[in-house]
Parts: C-alpha cells; structure tokens; sequence
C-alpha cells in the first residue's frame, strides 16, 4: 500500500464531488442535466471531450502496445486520433446544428421515427455496456495495484469497483453535463500533466527516442510467456508479415499480417463517430461552428496525447531493462528486463523517476482515466434512457423535475448494471489474462459503433434519400454482422483471416452502409424532410446565437459604460 | 432538391433558441433559404469527401508502403527511425492536424459566404442608422 497513493486518491475523490456539487443544474432542466445549456465554450468542451474519450485503454493501453509490439502498437494510438477526423468532416456541425439530446434522438427526430429512436437505444446501450464493464473492471485492477486493501470484506478490486462507480455515479447524478464537463477537462489535464512530466523525466535521463527505436529495431522483439508450470521465459515474436523472420520493434509484423492492420485502424477510425458518449458532447456546444471547431481543438490535443503514449511506450522498452538491474522491485515484474504486464510500463516508469509519490501519480492517472470515460457513458446512458425511452415513450407528459429524476436514476440503475457485471466478470484465476480482457472489450464496442450506427449516422446527415426501414435494416445489420463475426473471432484465434473477425468494421460498415442504400431506395422519405434539412444544414441557428451573445454583450458593456 | 421554403434560426422550439423580442426587434429573423442550404451543402459534400478520400490515402498507404517498398520499413532517416516509424510517431499527427485545420477552415468559409449574406443582417449591426 503506498499512503501518498491513498491520499492523492482520497484528494482526487473529493475534488470532483466538490465540482459536482458546486456545478450542479441550477434548475431542474432535461437541457441543463444532459446538455449544460448548451453552453460549454470550445476549448472547454474539448478538453472535456479528451476527458471522455481517453480511458485507461489511452493512457496505460497504447504505451503498453507500443512496449509489447512496437511499431504495431503505434496503431492504436493512430487509430484513436484518427477517429476524430470522420468526426470534424462528416458529424459534429450537423449534428449540432439539429440540436437534439442523443444519437438515438437525431436519428428518431431525422428521419421522423420512433422505432428508428428505439432501434438505436438498443444499439446504444450495447455499445455503452460494452464500454462500460471493462472501465470498470479496469478501475478494480487499479485498485488492486494502487491500495491493494478491500472494504468490508470485500475483495480489493470489488472494492475497486464498487468505489469508483459510486463516486462517478454521484458525480453524474448530482453534476449533470455541467459538472462532469468540468471534471472531465480537468482530469485530461491531469493525464496530459502526468505524461508530459514522464517525458521531461526520461528525456532528462539521457533517453534519445530515435536512437532508442534504432537500437531496438536492430535486435528481435520478445516478450515473457508463462508455461502452465507457471515458469516465465522470453519467446521471440515471429513476424506475421514476412512469415519466418522474427519481429522487431520498429517494424510492422510484431501483432498484426497485412489484412490486421488496415482492419484495426477502420475499425478505430469509423468506431468515434459513433460512440454515443463521445457525439453526446457535441450536443452542448452553443453552435455548429463550435462543434466543429471543438473537433479542431480535440484533433491537436489528441495528437499531442498519443505522440506522448507512444514515445513513452518506446522509452519503457528502452530503458526498463537498465532499470531492472538497479531496482531490486522490479524482480518480480520483470523477466530479463522485460515486463510481464505490458500495462505496467507506465506504472515503473512512473516508480523509477519519482519513487512512491511517481507511482501514485501515474496511478491515480490511470485511475482518473476510468472515472472520466465512466462518467461520460453514465451520462449518455441516462440521456438515452431518461430522455429517448421515458420522456418520448414511457411519459412523454413528464415535467422537467420528473424527466431529470428519471435521468438520474437510469444513472443509478446502469452504474449498478455495469458494476455487478464487472465484479462478476472477474474470477481471480483469470488476473493475468484482465489487461486483454478489457482491451478486447474496447476495442469491441468501438467496432460495433462503427459498424451499427456510423454508416447510418453518415448517411441519415449526407444523403436525403435516406429512409427509417432502411436505417432501421442497416443498423441490424451492421449489429449483427459485427457480432457474429466477432464471435466467430474469437473461436478461430486471430491468425490469418480471423485478424479480420475480431475487427470486424472493415465488413460490417460498408455492408450497413449498401443494405441501407437499398433499402432506402425502395420506400419513402419521411415527410417535411425541407424542414429537416434546412435545420440540419442550415446556419440561421449559429447566427441567431452569435447574435444574441453579440446582443448580449453590447447591452452589458452599455451598461457598464453608463454605470456612475 | 428542397423547396424554396425559407427556414428561420428559431424554425423548431428548441428549449435554447425561444423567440424573444430583445432591443426592440425579433432577434429570431435569421433564415436560411432552401435553395442556398442545398447550393451549400453540395459543396459541402464535396469538401468533407474529398478530404476524406486524401485522409484514407495518406493513413492507408503508411502500412501499405511496408508491403511495396522495403525501405519504408527497413530505411534509416536521421537519428535512426525508419520512415514508416516516423510517419507512424510523428507525421500522421501532423497530417491529421492541419488537414482538420484546412477542412474546417474552408467549410466555415463556405457557409460563410453561401449562408446568411451580409443583407439579411439587422440594420444596427451593418452601423446604419436605426
């Protein structure tokens, strides 16, 4: 256990309570709780987007990629940049500029349809659980490191999980979007701070990132395997490019064949358009012009995080083994230098430059990385529950103060859902086999986003032919070619074809994408599409916003100026 | 194509765009006409797909090089890193940012010149007299 871990928690902890309870909705509004008034500046919402979008699949995840694998894990970090892309150039300004609450509202409002609405909860809410459970169980492995202590008689990492819901879970039901806003952008700031100081450290130690990558790539890559004696020996990747060569570090081949690696970055790619936590932002822009500049902001500041993941992934590489032998620690977590648990690379790095406190840093990083993409899935849960099934289906009647109380307990409700499934995912024999457990489960949820809701979301905004059957037709179909590819990914291994299967987009998005063409061409459009176009394309909106901040900025400084 | 319907700012209740009378005048007098938004939002389509089209050749061809030309993989540029690497560390980024930087700019200019021209503005705010 290591106190300055605990109290740097304990710390962390109340932090965003206090946020959460000083930024609660003034007013009992579905608009304040889901969308902070629509209010949230550029840079804010940014910051706050990578708050969301950055879990512990970012933060510890990518470096330990690029440490396991080298330059195949560099995709990772690729992949979920890139991502934004799509997003800017297809998604953020219309998608604002329709100004509904949810995706499974714009898609319902657009295309003028409640089983279209109801279809994309459903959808949403698998994407949603799917990203949920192993944040979740990503918070109880954090524990387990960090405390390594459980609460009444609880296990640590039940502990784990139980805490950090909970208190994310009153950060949300208490906050709304507002205070979540803000805790997410101050914990991105957090996760930049921790990585931004784990470079200046070991660029201060002498490390030179592109001799490092040199040296390694001179050498074979391995890496520790556990016989089923329980001995560890260091086993040679074999390149899975070239067949027969050995991988190295600065080489693709290490992870992924050919088919891998463009399967893996589409997957990514197409999968942030339609993570409803992520599009749920947007939604609080003031304007469309916002959006889309928010997307600019989320571009640099991305970039620079994973450029940041994957030299220190690099540096772990480099420099772990030298450490090994000065820090008689780091015996049991490594084998000849080499790291067990690629997952912890970070986490030494962190122990060896700034001891105890260094460690309880990065670790509360990772920690905070969890809390912020579960609060930000809670939010979007409870939007699509207490807004798309209560408010529209359930008691389309509802006041405001009920509508946000049945917000606040579809928080409750799936945070409850997602830490029972989370503590019981996790049988302690399998503790070794987690850190691929929750990597497979996100990179599953982005690639049912991508394949069930992008290619519809893309073309319910770009194409006006587009009708609700066939939206309806597409997103099954994408849902269910996803995951029954995956499924059969994960019976065949991941050789060969089968890299194919377990991310599936690169199939499942463009057979969405013909099915809802097809469709739509053989049924209608939905009626006053003008009316929907002109909302969805148009700028009055923005301008009517600009100018009455224009006006409300004139009448404050006339004021001032006639103030004695 | 869309009807020539015109469309205001304020064209559904939206709980943040009510229509108030502020300074004595509707300040929900913004709108678009349908054929401008569809004019725009061709061009539009146009821009966003055809950046996307670079955006996938670039990213595509940084593994796909691996499988063309040894070099890419296999090369030295200064310091050591081979030039898929630095692609794969630093260029893309790079890449990534100024094409949003480029794609946002030129959409926002887009709207800005085919949307909301400069005679639908409020006399006050082109500095005539009220």
């Amino acid at each position: 256990m290591i106190t300055a871990s605990i109290i740097g928690l304990a710390a962390l902890l109340l932090v965003v309570l206090g946020i959460a309870l000083v930024l609660q909705p003034r007013g009992a509004s579905t608009l304040d709780f889901y969308l902070a008034g629509r209010r949230v500046g550029v840079v804010t919402n940014a910051c706050a987007i990578c708050g969301d979008y950055f879990s512990a699949a970012s933060f510890l995840g990518v470096a330990a990629a690029v440490y396991v694998s080298g330059l195949d894990g560099v995709w990772y970090a690729t992949g979920f940049a890139a991502g934004f892309i799509p997003v800017l150039l297809f998604v953020a300004a219309p998608l604002r500029r329709f100004g509904e609450f949810s995706i499974p509202d714009f898609l319902g409002r657009r295309l003028t349809s409640d089983r279209v609405r109801l279809t994309a909860v459903c959808v949403v809410q698998l994407i949603i659980l799917s990203y949920l459970v192993p944040q979740a169980v990503g918070s109880g492995i954090t524990w387990e490191l960090l405390v390594g202590h459980g609460i009444a008689g609880l296990s640590p990492y039940a502990t784990g999980v139980i805490v950090s819901t909970a208190a994310i879970t009153a950060l949300v039901a208490l906050g709304g979007m507002r205070g979540t806003t803000w805790t997410q952008a101050v914990q991105f700031l957090v996760l930049l701070c921790a990585f931004i100081w784990l470079t200046v450290a070991a660029i201060g130690s002498g490390f030179h990132y592109p001799e490092a990558v040199d040296r390694l790539s001179e050498q074979p890559l391995t890496n520790p395997t556990a016989t089923e004696e329980g001995q560890w020996h260091l086993e040679t990747e074999q390149d899975r490019i070239d067949g027969e060569d050995p991988a190295t570090f600065g080489e693709p081949g290490a992870r992924y064949g050919s088919l891998g690696q463009f399967a893996l970055i589409i997957t990514l790619i197409m999968g942030t358009a339609g993570l409803p936590h992520i599009m749920n932002r947007y939604f609080t822009s003031p304007t469309g012009l916002a959006a889309r500049m928010t997307t600019v902001w989320v571009l640099g500041l991305a970039s620079l995080f994973y450029a940041l993941a994957v030299l220190l992934g690099t540096a772990a590489r480099s420099l772990i083994p030298g450490a090994a032998a000065e820090h008689a620690w780091m015996e049991e977590l490594t084998v000849d230098g080499v790291l067990k648990v690629p997952e912890h690379a970070l986490l030494v790095l962190g122990r060896v430059y700034g001891g105890e406190i260094g460690l309880g840093f990065i670790a509360s990083g990772a920690l905070i990385a969890v809390m912020s993409t579960i609060a930000g899935l809670l939010l979007a849960s409870a939007a699509s529950w207490g807004h798309d099934v209560y408010e529209r289906h359930i008691n389309p009647h509802a006041s405001q103060r009920q509508a946000v109380w049945a917000g606040r307990g579809a928080v409750v409700l799936v945070a409850v859902l997602s830490a029972a499934v989370a503590v019981g995912l996790r049988p302690d024999s399998l503790t070794a086999l987690l850190p691929s457990i929750v990597a497979t489960m996100v990179t599953w949820a982005f690639a049912l986003a991508g394949s069930a809701l992008t290619p519809v979301f893309i073309l319910t905004i770009w194409w006006q032919r587009t009708t609700a059957p066939a939206a309806i037709t597409g997103m099954i179909t994408g849902a269910l070619t996803a995951i029954t590819m995956f499924a059969l990914g994960t019976v065949y291994g991941d050789a060969g074809l089968s890299e194919m299967l377990l991310t599936p987009t690169i199939v499942a998005a463009p057979l969405s994408a013909v099915v809802t063409v097809v469709v739509s061409r053989f049924t209608t459009t939905p009626a006053e599409l003008d009316r929907l176009w002109l909302k969805l394309h148009g700028t009055a909106a923005d301008r009517h916003t600009l100018r009455l901040a224009r006006l409300t900025i004139t009448g404050v400084t006339r004021r001032s100026k006639e103030a004695p | 194509m869309v009807r020539d319907v015109p469309s205001s700012g304020g064209d559904s209740p939206r709980p943040d765009s009510e229509h108030r009378e502020q300074g004595g005048y509707d300040i929900t007098d913004e709108y678009d006409m349908p054929a401008e938004v569809d004019a725009t939002f061709r061009t539009l389509r146009r821009v966003a797909f055809g950046y996307f089209a670079l955006f996938v050749v670039v990213v595509a061809a940084v593994p796909g090089l691996t499988l063309a030309l040894d070099w890419w993989s296999q090369g030295r540029l200064v310091g050591g890193m081979s030039p898929s690497f630095v692609m794969a560390a630093f260029g893309l980024y790079v890449f990534f940012f100024a094409l949003a930087v480029a794609a946002a700019t030129l959409a926002n200019a887009v709207e800005d010149r085919m949307l909301g021209g400069p005679e639908r503005e409020h006399p006050e705010q082109r500095g005539d007299a009220p």
